[in-house]
């Protein structure tokens, strides 16, 4: 097994070959393939039901695919190597958090879930990092959808991974929720993270990444720079790709 | 090894504050095993039947109602926001997942024991102090067991809708052994026979323990993968 810190900077950290996932007689993935370098933002549009979440699950090693394969930071998806979940923050459609215990007990007991140390320091500095200071002795039922989705994010980063994979982040925020959300994910991209984002918000996704998919019915019906795109015009043809795709 | 063992007992740690702020789990527990004591006290003419002989099924039926109760709220818990999949995304491993949860099952499940069995002394007006050491050890043993098959078929009942339903019906059949086993051992104490000569049961309860914890450990991780 490639130990990922010695890999090469400039080789891919993802890379898919062909993957496949089949539901019973439902095809969720039909053969995406792309590469991802290291420090890459890379953001999927889709419908719904387009296999985003999937693509996610199998890249973070929650569910195999039925065939190809995919190589994130040197480890292939399909071993449950715990090295890759030392690598990777996820942040699904849940947040992962307990709603009894406070933002502090949630996040110290990931950290030393993750082995690290000082888990306690680690975790008040990761809450105070997204801005939550003062929140983090009440419970996370307590909290607002957005609050609860700023320690999810808080969560996912506190192993400091090098690698980000975000499902519908933006998901039930507010404008406000929204925003503080984008500047830090823009600080996260910014120290060289690789992260791959599916979100609707068009705007958003192409504003924030270096590279945009349109994923339909299980593959990539396009796939392009976001500096190269006509931002103005790109909602349109995002709508034409998909009902081409269909 | 070390954090393993770390990670083990961090998840006993988490389940430990749900517990502390909720009291959820226990009271649960305790009001069910207390009722199903108290229903049966008054529906058993113990001036025919002698207590040392419906007593010892009576309280283990108790402990199963009760301790089925807990298994099926334990993985809820994970269940709720998420939770396991943020469990299994971290590096632990699967095993690790499966012990925390299952040391977390059996000692709440042996301090509702605790807290019962006086009860059931009073009850039935039979005297546990004078077995009291081996009592303690037959009663560990079949809630080990419990709890080894219990928590890993709580994990797989957990994505099921009809979970609840689903738990009793994988976990009865497969915990009779054990059930028995302890049925018999308690008894026979209450009986005044000493353990050493009840040895067969005993390896009985213990095989089994092992048969559960062995299984579980081969299959946690397919069984927590989706």
């Amino acid at each position: 097994m490639p130990d990922p810190s010695k890999l090469d900077p400039s080789s891919p950290a993802i890379q898919v070959q062909n993957i496949r996932k089949t539901f019973g007689v439902v095809n969720a993935l039909n053969g995406i393939s792309f590469d991802l370098n290291t420090g890459e933002f890379l953001t999927l549009f889709g419908p719904n039901g387009a296999g985003k979440t999937t693509l996610i699950k199998i890249l973070a090693g929650l569910t195999k695919p039925t065939s190809g394969t995919a190589t994130v930071a040197g480890y292939d998806v399909q071993n449950g190597d715990s090295g890759l979940r030392r690598d990777i923050g996820v942040i699904s459609h849940t947040s992962c958090l307990y709603a009894d215990l406070t933002a502090l007990e949630n996040l110290t007991f990931y950290a030393k879930m993750y082995g690290l140390d000082n888990a306690k320091e680690r975790a008040m500095q990761a809450i105070e990092d997204v801005g939550l200071k003062g929140r983090m002795h009440d419970r996370i039922r307590t909290f607002s959808r957005g609050m609860q989705q700023r320690i999810s994010i808080a969560r996912a980063v506190i192993h400091n991974p090098s690698i980000l994979f975000l499902d519908e982040p933006f998901t039930g925020l507010d404008p406000h929720g929204s925003n503080v959300l984008k500047q830090y994910l823009h600080s996260l991209h910014t120290e060289k993270r690789t992260i791959i984002m599916t979100t609707h918000d068009i705007s958003c996704g192409l504003e924030m990444s270096d590279r945009v998919a349109v994923q339909v019915k299980g593959k990539f019906a396009f796939m392009g720079k976001s500096n190269e795109l006509d931002k103005n015009n790109f909602e349109d043809r995002y709508f034409e790709i998909i009902n081409d795709g269909k | 090894m070390r954090q393993y063992l770390n990670q083990v007992t961090t998840i006993v740690w988490k389940d430990f504050v749900t517990e502390f702020k909720t009291r959820e789990l226990f009271s649960s527990m305790f009001i069910f095993a207390l009722l199903v004591i108290v229903i049966f006290i008054f529906s058993i003419d113990l001036s025919i039947v002698k207590a040392n002989q419906v007593g010892p099924g009576i309280l283990w039926v108790a402990f199963l109602f009760a301790g089925t109760l807990g298994l099926n709220r334990s993985f809820m818990l994970e269940k709720e926001n998420g939770c396991l999949e943020g469990l299994i995304l971290t590096p632990a491993d699967r095993t690790a997942i499966y012990f925390g949860k299952m040391l977390s099952n059996l000692v709440f499940l042996l301090i509702m024991e605790a807290f019962i069995l006086p009860l059931f002394m009073i009850f039935f007006n039979v005297d546990l102090i004078a077995h009291l050491g081996p009592l303690l050890l037959v009663i560990f043993l079949g809630t080990v067991g419990f709890c080894a098959i219990g928590t890993l078929l709580s994990s797989l009942s957990s994505n099921l809708k009809t979970r609840e339903i689903m738990l009793p019906i994988l976990l009865y059949p497969l915990i009779v052994p054990v059930v028995i086993g302890a049925v018999r051992l308690t008894g026979q104490l209450l009986a005044g026979e000493t353990l050493g000569s009840m040895m067969n049961w005993v390896g009985l309860i213990l095989a089994f323990d092992i048969i559960y914890i062995g299984v579980s450990i081969i299959t946690i991780d397919h069984i927590l993968e989706e």
